[in-house]
């Protein structure tokens, strides 16, 4: 019998195809809308976590505090040192690795090609401690990263720029006004989440950095991932208790340091994207009410026009619920009709748009049947009243009506 | 007609009052009617516009209910039934045959044949075959899959009968069923309703405006201001 009247009912729907394609359109645009903004939205969330994954897992920035625009303080000022880095690397129980860095922007030169890049000086710690792999060569020797030795490892960015497909290993490059002999190359990880270009980079030792770039002894920042299986908080608290001890802050002093978490900032990140993606889901999901109520204004016309049918029907023995099932299923196949074109519709713009903004296609299926049940629904709810208008009728006055 | 058969009563009106409006403007559409009409009979009903007949064949139909009096159908008081129970009521011993037929368009001769069947939960196979068989019957063989536009209005009023008798009802209630019809398909029409009161011993009652129509039927009601003015039997001539 349900299936006697869903086959009448796709009849009844393919018989009046283009009035049936315009009380869909309307349930078509909700869906496809909503299945585009949240897979669309899905899609920047995954990249924003994958970008800033890139940054390294697991992996706390130190930086000294920096007074703000007013220039008032309720912190004694003062820069990161050797001392403070000694202190963590023997001190932290809870990280894999423990490595400063300094950086400046500054010209680098190969034969007749300058270019300007961020040039880093560090440990080897750091390839660690931002997951940086070597894609050529080698990363520094103890002897090298000790003594400062002018060689370096650059970015892929710079090794396109100044050697395209030979080989850079070996080579000299002038850095600022020193020169440096290229030991390796370092993978390429794109742009990052903040929107910086990361392959145009040099790095080289520490020590030799700080005599030759940067002509002082300060340290930018020390990176600490935390080792495998540790939460980045307990890490911090660590972190902050090393510290305040070695840079002597009085207790109830404020820290002159700044700890940043990646993975709080990745997690704010997402969750904001998350936030939006709703919210964007959530206006569209008002076209599909407004879908809902075209399919209501189709059915109402339906009732009255198929008056004379219903008459006959009730005469020769339908009962009310009869009736009332066979729009009902009528509206619940029409609004699932177009939710299905919607989806189809929904999934093609998000995958042209994912394609085309390049991140990830990242359908959810759970959306998806969402999306199918609350269309069902609408035909449900939204066809209920017209479908009662006819069961009520009387078949008299129907029979008469013309 | 040289005896007198004594039937089963059927259908029985007792002091039937139908009543539109209320005070200055109340209008009595049947003001008591006393009648019984037994199985197998053919009864027609004759009668001016406003006679009364339209609401006197609804009744029978189980259709309306009367305001006041007991309208019987098959020993059950139908009149105080509520609107289910005369829709199953309807279901399984009522057909209707229309003057304009009333057939489900866009839809071919076997599925309206059908129709009462799905509402009653026959299975889809047993269903075909019991409308194919009905079809047969009023001699509609090879037209099953047309569509109304597609048969003339003789042919669809056989479609339409086909769909009433498909059921095996007890009563079949006919409105001015060759009204649209022209006179050589009229009788036709006459004949196979003649034949299925004969054969299936289907009771069977039928308004009419035309004295030659009416006088196919056993028996003849005139109704005048809601009232039966006159209860003719054995005009028939078959």
């Amino acid at each position: 019998m349900l299936w006697e009247t869903i086959r009448l009912a796709l009849l009844s729907v393919w018989r009046n195809a283009l009035r049936s394609f315009l009380t869909l359109l309307g349930i078509v645009i909700g869906v496809a809308a909503v299945i585009a903004m949240i897979t669309i939205g899905s899609g920047t969330t995954e990249k924003v976590r994958g970008d800033i994954s890139k940054l390294g897992s697991n992996l706390l920035v130190v930086q000294a505090a920096r007074p703000d625009r007013s220039g008032s303080t309720s912190f004694t000022p003062k820069q990161l040192d050797g001392r403070d880095v000694e202190a963590l690397s023997k001190g932290l129980t809870t990280a894999k690795a423990v490595a400063p860095a300094a950086q400046k922007t500054v010209r680098v030169v190969y034969g007749a090609q300058n270019i300007s890049a961020q040039v880093t000086g560090t440990e080897n710690d750091y390839f660690t401690a931002r997951d940086w792999n070597v894609s050529e060569g080698r990363i520094f020797s103890e002897s090298e990263a000790r003594g400062g030795t002018n060689v370096c490892l650059i970015g892929a960015t710079v090794r396109g720029q100044f050697f395209g497909t030979g080989d850079p290993l070996g080579q000299s490059i002038r850095v600022s006004r020193s020169s440096c002999r290229v030991i390796g190359v370092l993978e390429s990880k794109g742009t990052s989440g903040f929107g910086q270009a990361q392959d145009n980079v040099v790095m080289m030792p520490l020590s030799g950095f700080q005599r030759r770039i940067a002509g002082n002894r300060d340290i930018g920042a020390i990176y600490i991932a935390a080792a495998e299986g540790i939460a980045t908080s307990d890490v911090q608290t660590e972190i902050e208790t090393i510290l305040r001890e070695t840079r002597r802050i009085a207790p109830g002093a404020d820290d002159n340091f700044d700890i940043r978490d990646m993975t709080q900032i990745a997690d704010a990140m997402a969750s904001a994207t998350t936030t939006m993606t709703g919210m964007l889901g959530a206006v569209a999901g008002v076209s599909l009410l407004v879908g809902g109520i075209g399919i209501m204004n189709i059915m109402l016309v339906s009732v009255t026009e198929r008056t004379r049918e219903i008459g006959i029907r009730l005469a020769i023995g339908a009962h009310e619920r009869h009736i009332l099932v066979q729009f009902l299923v009528e509206a619940t196949v029409l609004s699932l009709l177009g939710g299905l074109i919607g989806i189809a519709l929904g999934l093609s713009l998000a995958g042209l748009a994912t394609s085309a903004l390049s991140i990830p296609f990242a359908p959810s299926l759970s959306i998806i049947l969402l999306a199918v049940g609350f269309s069902a629904l609408i035909g449900m709810v939204f066809g209920f009243f017209p479908a009662l208008r006819g069961a009520r009728l009387d078949p008299i006055d129907a029979l008469r009506h013309e | 007609m040289n005896a007198i058969v004594r039937r089963q009563p059927l259908i029985t009106f007792d002091d039937v009052w139908k009543t539109y409006g209320k005070g200055e403007a109340q209008v009595h559409a049947l003001a008591g009617i006393n009648l019984t009409i037994g199985q197998g009979e053919f009864v027609a009903i004759m009668g001016p516009s406003g006679s009364g007949k339209s609401t006197a064949m609804n009744i029978v139909g189980c259709l309306d209910t009367p305001t006041s009096g007991r309208y019987g159908f098959l020993d059950v008081d139908a009149g105080r039934l509520d609107r289910s129970s005369r829709a199953t009521l309807r279901n399984r011993y009522i057909g209707f045959v229309f003057q304009g037929y009333n057939l489900l368009p866009r839809t071919t001769a076997v599925e309206n044949v059908e129709l009462p069947l799905i509402y009653r939960g026959v299975a889809s196979r047993e269903r075909r075959e019991l409308a194919m068989n009905a079809l047969a019957d009023v001699g509609l063989k090879g037209r099953e899959t047309h569509t109304p536009a597609e048969l003339s209005g003789g042919q669809q009023q056989r479609v339409a009968i086909a769909r009433a008798i498909v059921t095996r009802p007890t009563l079949l209630v006919a409105d001015e069923p060759t009204g649209n019809l022209d006179t050589a398909r009229s009788h036709e029409i006459m004949d196979l309703l003649t034949r299925l009161n004969a054969e299936l011993g289907l009771t069977i009652v039928m308004v009419t405006h035309e004295q030659d129509i009416a006088d196919y039927a056993s028996r003849t009601l005139r109704f005048v201001d809601g009232r039966v003015a006159s209860d003719t039997m054995g005009l028939e001539t078959a």
